[in-house]
């Protein structure tokens, strides 16, 4: 007698079943995650030597500095380029750093936002100032109190800069302001940045909105401006680092970026210029930060403390193009060479910056901001 | 034969031969673009040719750690799961025991299963058991999706295998055992090498659940992720066409060797022809 | 008559390799279902709740992207079928000599990574390459169109990646076809055409099943394919999944969704096998005995 053939896999099904039922409720016992933020350990000094493992942005360093530092101090440095976007990094690092494991860094450099969201889950130890004299001797004035970390008790700026619009001017002069990217004639031929705090931030502003003042609803209006604009295929793609790539080719004329990127792509292409959007920028800065279970602090300090010194930062500043959070440089640059010196986008003048605003959040409680969070989600990756 | 009746006779090679045109088209492109010295960081439009970056392939040490890692990591996984593999393809073969169709179904399911949700499901059970990602957890996934290939390749190679030459050895007194490893594994090995090749290749290939288990180990593929950012070095293009090439050479040795072993076969039966025919009968 | 030793050797020779199974298989699926049913946040952690509307809430908010993905998948395993069967034939009984270097040509992509292949469709198909140029002159593309970030480019890529998954159980179906019924139908007066109808194509029939599968499966996952050839309206589940577990961190919706994914293939793959047949999967161990 055979079974009819439905029964075998049926039967299987139901063991399966049962397992997976008897092995939930066994789980629903326990509850996982969460991060206490009572005890955040103050990083140790000490002798540097060693080794010391930094995760930064890619193209952030000039070729010398590191060895120049490791022949100066002793210190092996393995400089890791894998912070390609502050979520992506987040979301790979994330596993380790709740479990107080860094992965093997000891220093990572993330943006304001993502430094402060890191500082609020546990990441991040808190600094000595003792250990950072050159650090808080030479940090320019403007950079050295904000307010998503007073004081700057956990995160030290690397590099400043400003997002706008990265245009390919041959191809596009008329492009001035983000609402430009708005524009039907460049259907399918413009990029946003996939970041919520660059993109529907500078839309805001295009339409006359403060992003620091904002509430949630300006922000969710700005989120579904965008959104309509990609439904329509006014906007061809959401991109990371890679935006630069498209407006070399030509395939997109005009795109939300970077300020330091405009300079370096122009190896690629002359005619990629940044402009300074008509309503104003946003400005942001990308900060070194020391995570809980780094191997080595003191050497982290050291490096920091280098990094600040304005000849070391000067040699950094002529390969990176972005704006230096040291004073002192624009300086030593006067006389090395004038044309960077006088580049508004390396040191922009108070003027350049007028209407620029900082980067910042959405407002409001956990839930509001996985609101906005959410929203935004959908329309870069639906 | 008319014209038309050859165009038929050879339209499938025809098709064939396109279809694999259009499958190399971008190892063509790739390898092309190995020689090309661009102005920028991007490597996407042709300025000059040059030798260079043949001549300095392994210049870049990030490259070349993420390629050792990858490396590493397939020979561990090609060899765990080969032998995994193969054990459990005995067991279905040869052996009659309870539970059949349960452990089938648990071997076909992983392939049934898209990577994003072996990659998702691999995480949420480091994340819960708190397990620091890395080396370890990558050779775990690794090994896991690959057991599933391995079983099958070696089971093919299990089916069509002549017992009688089992039962030769039996009869003529060896020990189970060493039967197993004079006449089985020996006869086997094609189908053993055919698993060990093909799991190096799916986990030196493998992005997607490397993506969900790495933590901060970067793997090639990872690398080359992460680098399309920002501009892909041209070295990169450089070792994959050397991957590629590598594997060519690697094959043609295996087939040449195949080839020389079947006319040594055909030599020796001719040989026997020729001696059997000048004996007496 | 078997001893006891005897029958326990099978389970020992099974023992490891479906232990490890079990434990990075089976398991993290249980785990996965339990945050599919939880709720929380990385900040506050996460505890079983039960929230089957984590099921709803995640199918309701994302059946665009389940339809698109097996919409693209489905294209993809029908050109992968249709370029894949002549190829695999092609092999099977017109290559002769060079049968083992074409099959190994069908391969041989894989030596090179994913990616770097993926990436380089990216370059063939750019907006200013020759091929788009001379799709555009041959009208197959509007002028100002494009090919790179629509649809066609990432059904273009599927096809690519997945048609050697589809050649090789193929050729494998096709090779153990016995010519003398190719023969005998040609003897009875049957054209060409009718051969291959009435005779190959249902003898590899679980070549066909095997190939589909094959394809279909990981393609209706894949997400790649989509990030580098796909624009903003392209995405695909497997995007929408990588981006809650990885940037989103919202594990319960991340969760959801992939056991949906999963169930709906399941249901999709048991269906198929039961309309198209099933000695491809897993009865062969019969002949061995």
């Amino acid at each position: 007698m055979t079974e009819p053939t439905w029964k075998r896999p049926a039967k299987l099904f139901a063991v399966a079943t049962a397992g997976l039922v008897a092995a939930l409720t066994i789980a629903a016992c326990g509850s996982t995650g969460g991060t206490d933020n009572s005890d955040v350990p103050t990083a140790q000094g000490g002798k540097a030597s060693g080794t010391l493992n930094i995760s930064n942005w890619p193209l952030y360093i000039d070729g010398k500095t590191i060895s120049d530092f490791e022949k100066q101090t002793g210190i092996t440095v393995k400089y890791n380029e894998d912070v390609n976007s502050n979520t992506d990094f987040f979301g790979k690092v994330q596993p380790l750093l709740s479990n107080g494991d860094s992965g093997g860094r000891s220093i990572l450099v993330v943006t304001d936002w993502m430094s402060e969201k890191m500082y609020n889950l546990g990441f991040l130890q808190n600094l000595n100032p003792d250990e950072l004299t050159t650090v808080f001797d030479n940090i320019i004035p403007s950079l050295e109190d904000p307010a998503f970390d007073p004081g700057r008790g956990y995160s030290i700026p690397w590099q400043s800069g400003m997002t706008g619009l990265v245009v390919r001017t041959d191809l596009a002069p008329d492009i001035k302001s983000v609402n430009d990217l708005f524009d039907p004639k460049y259907k399918g031929k413009v990029t946003m940045l996939d970041e919520l705090r660059d993109s529907a931030a500078l839309v805001m502003k295009g339409d006359g909105v403060d992003p620091t003042e904002a509430t949630t609803e300006e922000w969710l209006a700005a989120v579904d401006k965008v959104k309509q604009a990609k439904e329509s295929g006014q906007i061809r793609r959401f991109t990371g680092n890679d935006y630069v790539q498209d407006l070399a080719k030509g395939d997109v004329v005009a795109a939300i970026g970077w300020s330091g990127d405009a300079i370096q792509a122009q190896a690629d292409n002359p005619n990629i210029e940044y402009i300074q959007p008509e309503q104003g920028c946003i400005l942001w800065s990308d900060n070194m930060s020391i995570p809980v279970g780094a191997p080595n602090a003191p050497a982290a300090y050291e490096f920091m403390n280098y990094v600040y010194e304005p000849e070391n930062q000067a040699q950094i500043v002529e390969y990176v193009n972005y704006i230096s959070p040291v004073a002192g440089v624009k300086e030593i640059l006067t006389k090395k060479d004038p044309a960077l010196a006088n580049n508004e986008l390396i040191f922009p003048s108070d003027q350049f910056l007028s209407k620029c605003t900082n980067q910042t959040s959405p407002p409001g409680d956990e839930a509001e901001q996985k609101e906005v969070e959410n929203a935004w989600l959908s329309v870069v990756e639906g | 034969m008319g014209v038309w009746q050859r165009i038929r006779d050879n339209s499938t090679l025809f098709v064939g031969i396109l279809v694999l045109v259009y499958m190399l088209a971008p190892i063509a492109v790739i390898a092309i673009f190995s020689f090309n010295d661009p102005t920028g960081k991007f490597n996407f439009e042709w300025v000059g040719f040059t030798t260079e970056y043949w001549a300095n392939a392994f210049d870049n040490q990030e490259i070349n750690d993420s390629l050792w890692l990858s490396v590493r990591l397939a020979f561990f996984t090609s060899l765990g799961a080969t032998i995994l593999g193969t054990l459990i393809a005995l067991a279905l073969v040869r052996y009659e025991f309870g539970g059949r169709k349960a452990a089938n179904l648990l071997i076909v399911i992983p392939i049934a299963t898209p990577e994003v949700v072996i990659g998702a499901a691999l995480l949420s059970l480091f994340v819960y058991a708190s397990a620091s990602l890395g080396f370890t957890t990558l050779l775990v996934a690794h090994i896991m999706f690959s057991i599933s290939f391995a079983v099958i390749v070696v089971r093919s190679r299990l089916i069509g295998f002549d017992r009688r030459l089992e039962e030769a050895a039996a009869d003529l007194g060896a020990p189970p055992l060493t039967t197993f490893f004079k006449v089985t594994l020996p006869l086997l090995l094609p189908g053993i090498a055919g698993a060990l090749m093909l799991t190096f290749a799916l986990s030196i290939d493998d992005f997607v659940i490397s993506n969900f288990n790495a933590g901060s180990e970067v793997t090639f593929p990872l690398y080359i992720f992460g680098a399309n950012q920002r501009g892909i070095p041209v070295q990169v293009n450089v070792i994959a066409t050397m991957l590629f090439v590598i594997a060519v050479v690697a094959i043609l040795f295996v087939i040449l060797q195949q080839r020389r072993a079947e006319k040594l076969v055909e030599k020796r039966a001719d040989d026997d022809n020729k001696a059997s025919l000048s004996i007496p009968v | 008559m078997t001893t006891l030793r005897q029958r326990l050797v099978p389970y020992g020779l099974l023992g490891p390799g479906l232990l490890w199974l079990f434990l990075f298989f089976v398991l993290p699926m249980v785990f996965m279902a339990w945050f599919s049913v939880s709720s929380g946040s990385l900040e506050s952690g996460w505890s079983l709740t039960w929230t089957f509307s984590n099921y709803t809430d995640a199918i309701s908010n994302y059946t665009t992207q389940f339809g698109r993905s097996f919409l693209y998948a489905g294209a993809a395993t029908i050109f992968c079928l249709l370029l894949g069967y002549p190829l695999a034939y092609a092999i099977a009984f017109k290559a002769g000599r060079w049968q083992n270097l074409m099959l190994f040509a069908v391969i041989a992509p894989f030596f090179t990574t994913y990616l770097i292949r993926t990436i380089a469709w990216k370059t063939i198909l750019e907006d200013s390459s020759p091929v788009v140029s001379f799709l555009k002159t041959i009208q197959v593309i509007p002028s100002d169109g494009r090919v790179l970030a629509t649809s066609a480019a990432v059904i273009a890529g599927l096809t690519y990646n997945f048609l050697p998954f589809m050649v090789l159980p193929l050729y494998a179906s096709l090779e153990r076809l016995d010519l003398r019924l190719l023969e005998a139908s040609k003897d009875l007066y049957a054209s060409a055409t009718q051969t291959f109808l009435r005779v190959t194509l249902p003898l590899t029939a679980p070549g066909i099943v095997a190939g589909v599968l094959l394809t279909f499966i990981p393609a209706v996952g894949d997400y790649i394919n989509a990030t580098f050839l796909g624009g903003v309206n392209q995405s695909m589940i497997g995007n929408v999944i990588q981006a809650q577990y990885l940037v989103i961190n919202d594990y319960p919706t991340a969760a959801a969704l992939s056991f949906t994914l999963m169930v709906i293939i399941l249901v999709a793959v048991s269906l198929y096998i039961r309309f198209a047949g099933t000695e491809a999967l897993m009865g062969d161990e019969e002949e061995a005995k």
